[in-house]
């Protein structure tokens, strides 16, 4: 008999499973699900496009990568044990933007590239990304990215698989093997080299004109957002869904002028707040492509035993050691099972003071770094109605 | 005079005092609730309470089943019970299980028979070798860790939870009253069954296993624990990745042993 080693065989189990425990009258088990295979548009091998000369004005356009997401479990979808798992998306969705954000420096086709918490008015493309699947083998990320004007670029979904050759020794670092991060290539370098290649093929097909536009439009978009009363009226949409500048103001006018020493100081912050993530990633990298390296030798080490089960043929024999052994066998794939859960937890213990110390930087500020980002946008606005002498009531609180 | 300026003084103090009074109240109240949102964890209702299992429990030799002795009186009872049939043949006879005893190597081994006593009474003594039963118990959940076995972890719900599932079988864990239960389904419908029960008093943990093969009938063996008082750990100890289990001396904050690393 072949026994288990594929999904009929997990639902033999399920159902007398449940009939035992029917005679048991405890309640009824929910179904053991089968995760159903979802077939991966692999990127494949990418070579970065790397700028020969420096580009035009115009096209070296500010851009935000934004925080990720990740898709939140139901309550009901939740087993023992998964808030580990949970909490690493949490962490990766902090950190994962850096090496994309990296992979576009690079490339040297654009202007500031920084990471940022949340989407900023002052930039002329955003970058949102939602992890969909991220362990040690595989990294699915939907990936949009849309301009100031309100442009989409990018709405897709990337996907890489990485093997374990990827992961040089020196991932299993140790007193006398120190993690080498210069030379250390992330496995899944191919969806970022993707993503930032797709983003100039869409540069390419805008032109010059589109460009030099989106440019006014971040300008008084970050106006509005700093003064709505007096430049929400300079911005209109178009036939497209597009936002478009209406009216400009005169390039002697002071208010320009302040909204432009604004934008200095806000980009002095976001600065600063990118080089907060770039320290958390330096900090966690070594600890993060370890526990990477760890999940891909725990798939590794799954398919293996799938397929030793597979092999295995208890069916004749019903002796104290056939019987012994499917016991052990059960007890130590639970028991790997459970030293893999330690090894995630011990994972989120190592970072969490990197990330407490990225929530404690900005000085005089609080809470996350996305409320001391609101914090200090807020700051920002009600200094430039105090400039302009603009202050109501409710901004001089 | 004198009287009426003090008691208008005494009016006044008695109005002062009965603002006083409200002020307190109304500050105490104001406290209370704050401390109550604040300081107090939410009691989830939902969650049912289960009777406290937790503590460090050793074997009971005196008092748990010894494998052999239940094994000859399982055997004893089942002979007993084939002779009544074969005087009696009218009778019904739940399933045929042929008359074995210890050593009988000619039981039949074919795909459509379960294990023979002998083999699952010898399982059971395998799998309950532990002498020492280490039980954490929280709100939500309970973890039972056994020396050289897999921690049995349930949480405290109604419903019943599957809390493992591979090709090497599948562990479920519920609730029976105030048992615990666990029932473990391995390859060739081997079903192995924990059954906790603790005393009322929270000093005896009985522990019943009962192993099936095939839907015959099982071997069960009941072991007793006491609890004993363990001694306490030196050291607090966190797991770290790359540096495996970080430890200070009890009473030292880890995260800054994390942070001197």
């Amino acid at each position: 008999m072949n026994y288990l080693g594929n999904t009929s065989s997990i639902r033999v189990l399920t159902a007398l499973v449940v009939l035992l425990l029917t005679a048991c009258s405890l309640p009824l088990p929910e179904p053991v699900l089968v995760p159903v295979e979802r077939p991966l548009d692999l990127v494949g091998d990418v070579n970065l496009i790397q700028a020969i000369q420096v580009p035009s004005e115009n096209s070296l356009l500010e851009i935000g990568v934004q925080v990720f997401g990740t898709a939140q479990k139901e309550a009901g979808e939740y087993e023992l044990g998964d808030w580990v798992f949970d909490e690493i998306i949490q962490k990766e969705t902090q950190f994962l933007p850096h090496l994309l954000k990296n992979t576009l420096v690079d490339s040297g086709q654009w202007g500031a590239i920084r990471v940022v918490p949340e989407s900023d008015p002052s930039l002329d493309l955003i970058i949102e990304g939602q992890i969909i699947q991220s362990d040690g083998e595989t990294l699915e990320l939907q990936i949009r990215a849309i301009d100031s004007s309100g442009r989409e670029w990018l709405n897709q979904i990337y996907a890489d698989q990485s093997i374990p050759e990827e992961y040089p020794e020196s991932t299993r670092f140790t007193l006398d093997n120190t993690f080498d991060a210069i030379n250390f290539v992330d496995p899944f370098q191919d969806i970022y080299n993707r993503i930032a290649n797709d983003l100039v093929a869409v540069r390419a097909s805008l032109g010059e004109q589109i460009l030099a536009d989106l440019n006014l439009v971040t300008d008084m978009l970050y106006a509005s957002d700093l003064s709505p009363d007096t430049f929400s009226g300079s911005i209109i949409e178009n036939d497209d869904g597009l936002l478009i500048v209406d009216t400009l103001p005169s390039l002697d006018d002071p208010m320009m002028a302040r909204v432009a020493d604004m934008k200095y100081r806000h980009h002095l912050f976001i600065d600063t707040v990118d080089e907060y993530y770039q320290t958390l990633y330096e900090d966690i990298q070594p600890a993060y492509v370890l526990w990477r390296r760890y999940s891909i030798d725990q798939i590794t080490e799954i398919e293996m035993s799938q397929q030793e089960a597979s092999r295995s043929d208890y069916g004749g024999s019903s002796g104290f050691l056939s019987l012994s052994q499917r016991y052990d066998r059960f007890k130590w794939s639970k028991i790997f099972e459970r030293e893999f859960n330690d090894l995630a937890a011990g994972f989120n213990n190592e970072l969490a003071p990197a990330f407490l110390e990225l929530n404690s930087q900005v000085h005089g500020l609080t809470g996350t770094m996305e409320q001391q980002y609101r914090e200090w946008r807020g700051i920002l606005r009600r200094l430039f109605e105090l400039e302009n002498g603009e202050i109501t009531t409710d901004s001089t609180e | 005079m004198l009287i009426k300026v003090e008691n208008v003084v005494h009016e006044r103090g008695l109005g002062l005092s009965l603002l006083a009074s409200i002020i307190a109240t109304l500050c105490l109240t104001l406290s209370i609730s704050a401390f109550s949102q604040d300081s107090l964890p939410q009691l989830d209702l939902d969650l049912p309470l289960r009777l406290d299992f937790s503590g460090s429990w050793e074997k009971d030799f005196r008092r748990s089943d010894n494998w052999e002795d239940e094994l000859s009186r399982t055997l004893r009872i089942r002979q007993e019970s084939t002779a009544r049939q074969q005087s009696s043949p009218g009778s019904t006879r739940r399933r045929s299980t042929p008359p074995i005893s210890i050593g009988n190597v000619n039981l039949p081994r074919s795909r459509g028979r379960g294990a023979n006593i002998v083999d699952l009474a010898r399982l059971a003594e395998y799998i309950s070798r532990h002498s020492i039963i280490d039980i954490v118990q929280t709100r939500d959940e309970i973890s039972i860790e056994r020396s050289g076995e897999a921690a049995l972890i349930c949480g405290v719900e109604y419903k019943l939870q599957q809390t493992f599932a591979n090709e090497h079988g599948v562990e479920v864990c519920g609730w029976e009253g105030q048992q615990l239960v666990f029932q473990i389904m391995l390859p060739d419908d081997l079903i192995i069954m924990h059954r906790f029960t603790v005393s009322s008093n929270q000093l005896v943990l009985n522990l019943l296993t009962s192993i099936y093969s095939k839907g015959g009938e099982p071997f069960n063996l009941i072991q007793a624990f006491n609890k004993y008082e363990a001694p306490r750990d030196e050291f607090n100890c966190i797991q770290t990745l790359s540096r495996g289990q970080v430890c200070s001396q009890a009473g030292t904050d880890l995260s800054t042993v994390l942070d001197d690393f």
